[in-house]
């Protein structure tokens, strides 16, 4: 599915991510935690290729094509979904005009049919009962006077609607009461299956209970330092970081 | 006309300025005073306020007595707050009203030792000169006025890290005088890296008619991560007339919290300026104006956004009865540099006659893309429903006129973080709008209070 | 701000009415004087008190001095330096219908997009086109007639229906109501006249487009529409100039005239030539518009502005009769070194009467943009009611957004309501739509569209794809 092979990012000048790899098959969930600053957000900032993101060193390919040196978008079409942290509101653009504009864009990128006005409407109000939004966040602004909640289920509508092949859902937890945590967790199993994997990044055990990962890694001061099977959390959960941090602050 | 006022204050100032201290500064004000021109209703910044019983008051000489009336005794006390306090009446010192304690903290500029002269000579006037580069109209001839017939003024200075414990009371007093006349007065305070105080500006006279005329000007620098609470109360007979400025500097994640009333005066000028220096820093600018009768009240307020990731929030009320007339003027200028501002402002104002009149002008002048901005004014009559409401329970029209007016200012009485203050202020504001006692007796019941929240 | 240079450099559009047509003109040599105003009076045969009426607006003007007061920075215009004149020579003797026509006139406006023939039969839209000075044709009149609408340059109404212009003319902007409206009073040289009966709907909208052509020359055109008891009247005028190094002025006064229970829809699409990059050339647009609106009587004006280098206008409305209207919907653009210093006064003398203002800036490059707006309740305003909304989008850090709402009131029954807002085409915006497949372009596009959305819903219909196609242009550079 994703392939990162050394990879080497800096923000403002400063060395965030240093030589991470990262291999995730089709079908997979690859937990990523980390103490703060780690460069847990970076990751995802830097493969949905946002500006100011500059990559330094290594390569990423996504289903066998480079996506580097693709726009933001160009990725977005090809599969790679970013939940964001903190999802922008964007006041006069009605929700439900960015969400056709955007499957619109995805689909006629997959050589799909366009859906029409009707087809879509249905569609997005399936999805908003799915992530038990009401429907009249659809004529809304994007985001606008959203609660933190309700933009996260906004995140994750989106995500089934475009029905992407890697999703990466940064910290998509942390605000999250247990009721709406649930909700976002049900939502992400609900997709799971043979051809879509996922990066869960995560500050927080928590949501693992939830959304059970394949495989859990530890990013510290920009590398990945440790890996292993979902028990992994739960250690983590015990003992910290700390043990781990200063391990790698040793090696380099 | 105009030309006569002008040629009398510049000589009454020459007169006056005798400080050796305050000399250059003298000098400058004079030299800036000779060369400007009295504004007038196509001046921009008194569009609205015309200064003429000012011009017409012959105020050319300085007070020949200040008698300590029992009324000025009584106002002192600003309704017994607990406050370190200095008492000046019509300018001069009153060592029998002031506290020692208030006297410890606080130095004349004719008295300062010379580390104060130093302190002084770095800082004043230095606030001040900042306006006259903001094209906000703040920078007018009355403060060049003041820079050059200033011969004392009050120096406050509060060291790092120091926290005053009680506030500090500056009462400028004035009474009555067989010949009109001027005061001039100038408070400086400067609070060093982490310094916290709170500053209680009161600006009273007895209740005898007034032929005053004060020109006051304040200059507040707060240093690093300094906090400073500000109320600026002006309560003056309703004679006199008043041009005041606060000028303020903010250092790196300094707080300014102020709170300006204007309730007394035939006409009063106010230009508060804020200026946001370093980074980091707050403002929380409040106010209320509630001329009645014949009164102008005229407050300019100006926050200077000049770097990045500042916020101010400044919100005015005013309420303005029988043949009175109010000016607001909240002017945001966010800078090029001021990336991430948070700036809002709010002016909201009740017109209780149909000879009073409001006029009111929120600016924003922006520079900067990134930044969140905002602006609201209105003018309205109290709110149709809560009046039915209150008189379906039996209460009068009149009464409930009076409560809700009141209401409307208690709202930010509420949020002042003195409690002490507000319940001096509270009194003061419920007679004002209950001239007759049956009306405002219900004001400063508890339920009323809870009720009033109601005329947001 | 990457992403934001970027976003400018995509704004950079081009100015897509710039082209000079080449006609052979009759110009007067540049100046002013009382000689000069007599030239044009007699160059359009008009009687003698309409000639006087110009003089007296010239002694007026001599008086008087250019304002300043605006938020806008511009070389002194040296008045002695331009021609107060300038007509196409095939207009000397005048088109009796369209065929008569100049070709190469139509052909201008058929590039602006403005076919005087079958497209705007089709659209059911009667157009008045002024080119320099003079209107060049007027469509549609005898259909117009037939319903008792006079729609004609104001030069030929001065001749065919002098009681109205007389009765009309100057009371709703006096001569000497400010600088440049007592320089139009004096030197106007042609504009629409407009006048709908008692009770008539107007059968169609009335357009006019104006254009200026001639190097050098200043466009003084002057409107007039009286909207007589009971009627109904939608008018849009669309805007053009073709690119000049040179700054040229234009001057326009617009008088509307609502009598009671009647109502005006006045639309602009105002696409000046705003000046190259770098901020050369352009047009100086210092226009005068305003309405009196009698008891009962509605007076809506909606503007569409990308154009001009240096905008000066305030369509504003007196509120004289008792529930009259005002509403005022305004998207104004800036790019590269426009600037805008645009509003709208709104005066309530009549008890209930209501106002809206929507006003819409948006500002890119090293562009500056202010909303300017007076509202003023009169002691005798009693019930009167304003909504002021006043929203500024900045798109880069070099551009500015101002506003500088007067509010004034002196009746207690009378309630303002005005709020402000800034926000900005944010990267953070831009890259959670990227990240969902939607590109820069469309974007913006969105984002921009939805910031103007309450106004373009005011717009007439047939001008609101035109409204949206023009902002479209001015982004269509931005992203790309």
């Amino acid at each position: 599915m994703i392939s990162i092979k050394n990879l080497h990012a800096n923000v403002e000048d400063k060395n965030i991510l240093k030589g991470l790899n990262l291999e995730i098959k089709p079908g997979e969930v690859h937990a990523i935690m980390g103490p703060n600053g780690a460069g847990k957000s970076t990751l995802g900032n830097v493969l949905a290729g946002r500006d100011g993101y500059e990559v330094t060193d290594g390569s990423v390919t996504l289903n066998g094509k480079d996506i580097l040196e693709m726009e933001p978008e160009e990725r977005a079409r090809e599969g790679l979904f970013l939940a964001f942290q903190y999802p922008v509101e964007i006041p006069g653009v009605s929700n439900l005009e960015f969400l056709k504009a955007s499957v619109d864009a995805v689909r006629a990128h997959q050589g799909k049919p366009a859906l029409d006005s009707v087809q879509f409407l249905k569609l997005a109000r399936e999805k908003c009962k799915a992530v038990n939004l009401d429907q009249s966040f659809l004529k809304r602004g994007v985001n606008e006077g959203f609660s933190g909640g309700e933009k996260k289920r906004n995140e994750l509508m989106q995500m089934m609607l475009l029905e992407p092949s890697l999703c990466i859902l940064d910290e998509t937890d942390s605000g999250l009461d247990i009721d709406a945590l649930q909700v976002v967790a049900e939502g992400v199993n609900a997709m799971r299956d043979a051809n879509r994997s996922f990066i869960v990044v995560t500050h927080y055990q928590r949501l693992l209970d939830y959304i059970v990962p394949d495989y859990v890694h530890v990013l510290a001061n920009g590398r990945i330092v440790k890996s292993g099977g979902k028990e992994l959390a739960l250690e983590l959960e015990e003992k910290g970081y700390g043990w781990l941090e200063s391990a790698d602050n040793g090696a380099a | 006309m105009a030309e006569q006022f002008h040629a009398q204050q510049l000589a009454l100032a020459t007169e006056q300025a005798r400080n050796p201290l305050l000399a250059a500064l003298n000098a400058a004000g004079q030299q800036a005073f000779a060369a400007a021109s009295v504004p007038n209703r196509k001046t921009e910044a008194w569009k609205y306020t015309s200064l003429h019983n000012l011009l017409t008051g012959d105020f050319q000489r300085t007070a020949s007595q200040s008698d300590l009336t029992a009324g000025l005794r009584e106002v002192a006390t600003l309704g017994s707050l607990k406050a370190a306090r200095l008492v000046f009446i019509n300018g001069q010192l009153s060592s029998e009203l002031s506290d020692a304690l208030a006297l410890q903290q606080v130095t004349l500029f004719s008295q300062a030792d010379a580390e104060q002269q130093a302190l002084i000579s770095q800082h004043l006037g230095t606030v001040l000169a900042h306006a006259s580069s903001n094209n906000s109209g703040s920078a007018h001839l009355f403060n060049d006025l003041n820079n050059a017939a200033l011969n004392d003024g009050v120096l406050i200075h509060v060291g790092k890290n120091q926290r005053l414990e009680q506030p500090l009371q500056i009462s400028w007093l004035s009474s009555n005088n067989p010949q009109p006349f001027s005061i001039t007065s100038r408070l400086l305070m400067v609070l060093e890296s982490g310094a916290e105080a709170t500053l209680v500006e009161h600006y009273a006279s007895d209740e005898q008619p007034q032929n005053s005329f004060t020109n006051a000007l304040t200059e507040l620098v707060i240093g690093d991560n300094a906090r400073l609470q500000h109320y600026r109360l002006q309560l003056m007979q309703e004679d006199a007339l008043h041009i005041g400025s606060t000028h303020v500097d903010l250092a790196r994640d300094s707080q300014y919290s102020a709170f300006h009333l204007g309730l007394g005066t035939r006409l009063t000028r106010n230009d508060i300026v804020v200026n946001h220096n370093v980074g980091g820093s707050h403002c929380e600018l409040n106010g209320v104006y509630i001329p009645q009768n014949q009164q102008l009240l005229d407050f300019h307020t100006c926050i200077e956004h000049k770097v990045p990731h500042c916020t101010s929030n400044e919100v005015f009320r005013g309420i303005m009865n029988d043949k009175a007339r109010a000016v607001f003027n909240g002017r945001i200028h966010i800078h090029p540099q001021a990336q991430k501002t948070l700036a809002e402002l709010s002016n909201k104002n009740l017109l209780l006659t149909n000879t009073a009149e409001i006029y009111t002008k929120p600016e924003l002048e922006i520079y900067a893309d990134d930044v969140k901005c905002a602006h609201g004014a209105t003018v309205a009559q109290l709110e149709e429903k809560a009046m039915f409401y209150m008189q379906s329970r039996g209460i009068s029209k009149k009464e409930a006129e009076v409560m809700l007016s009141f209401g409307f200012i208690n709202e930010l009485l509420e949020a002042l973080p003195h409690e002490d203050i507000a319940l001096v202020l509270r009194p003061l504001l419920a007679h004002r709008f209950g001239r007759d006692q049956s009306l405002s007796r219900h004001l400063l019941e508890n339920e009323t209070a809870g009720l009033s929240g109601e005329n947001a | 701000m990457s992403s934001n240079a970027e976003i400018e450099r995509r704004i950079g559009n081009d100015y897509q009415a710039g082209f000079v047509t080449d006609i052979e003109s009759d110009t007067i040599a540049p100046g002013l004087s009382e000689d000069v105003v007599r030239f044009i009076s007699a160059k359009k045969g008009e009687p003698e008190w309409m000639t006087e009426w110009r003089l007296k607006a010239f002694r007026a003007w001599q008086e008087m001095a250019e304002p300043t007061w605006a938020h806008v920075h511009y070389p002194e215009v040296d008045f002695q330096a331009l021609s107060y004149y300038s007509a196409p020579k095939s207009m000397a003797d005048k088109p009796k219908s369209l065929d008569e026509v100049d070709p190469e006139l139509l052909r201008t406006y058929e590039k602006l997009g403005i076919p005087l023939h079958e497209q705007m039969a089709l659209a059911g839209i009667a157009v008045d086109a002024v080119f320099d000075s003079v209107s060049v044709a007027t469509t549609f009149r005898a259909k117009l007639a037939e319903a008792g609408v006079i729609f004609m340059p104001i030069s030929e109404a001065v001749h065919e229906h002098p009681e109205l212009v007389k009765k009309y003319l100057g009371t709703v902007v006096p001569q000497r109501d400010n600088f440049y409206a007592a320089l139009n009073s004096a030197v106007f040289s042609d504009g629409s006249f407009v006048y709908i009966p008692k009770g008539v709907r107007c059968p169609m909208e009335l357009s006019t487009y104006f254009r200026i052509n001639e190097a050098k020359t200043g466009q003084f055109e002057r409107t007039l529409i009286i909207a007589d008891e009971g009627s109904h009247v939608s008018y849009l005028e669309g805007c053009t100039a073709p690119m000049r190094d040179e700054n040229q002025l234009h001057a326009a006064v617009v008088e509307l005239i609502a009598l009671d229970n009647s109502e005006i829809k006045y639309s602009t699409v105002q696409n000046w030539y705003p000046g190259d990059k770098e901020g050369k050339g352009g047009i100086y647009n210092f226009v005068t518009k305003r309405a009196v609106a009698h008891t009962n009587a509605k007076v809506s004006w909606t503007q569409v502005e990308t154009g001009s280098a240096v905008t000066w206008k305030y369509p504003s409305c007196v509120l004289k009769g008792d529930n009259s209207v005002g509403e005022f919907y305004s998207v104004a653009l800036t790019n590269n070194y426009q600037q805008a210093d645009t509003g709208t006064k709104m005066i309530h003398l009549g008890k209930n009467t209501r106002s809206t203002i929507i006003s819409k800036g948006i500002s890119a490059g090293k562009s500056q943009n202010a909303y300017r707006g007076l509202v003023r309740m009169n002691p005798t305003a009693a019930g009167a009611r304003n909504y002021t909304q006043c929203d500024s989008l900045l798109i880069g850090d070099q551009c500015g957004a101002h506003t500088f709402p007067y509010i004034e009131s002196k009746h207690p029954s009378a309630v303002v309501e005005h709020e402000a807002t800034t926000s900005t085409v944010s990267d953070d915006q831009l890259f959670l739509c990227r990240q969902r497949g939607i590109d820069t372009e469309k974007a913006v596009s969105m984002i921009v569209n939805g910031f103007c959305k309450e106004v373009f819903k005011e717009l007439p219909m047939e001008f609101a794809v035109e409204a949206g196609k023009l902002l479209e242009v001015s982004l269509e550079g931005s992203v790309g």
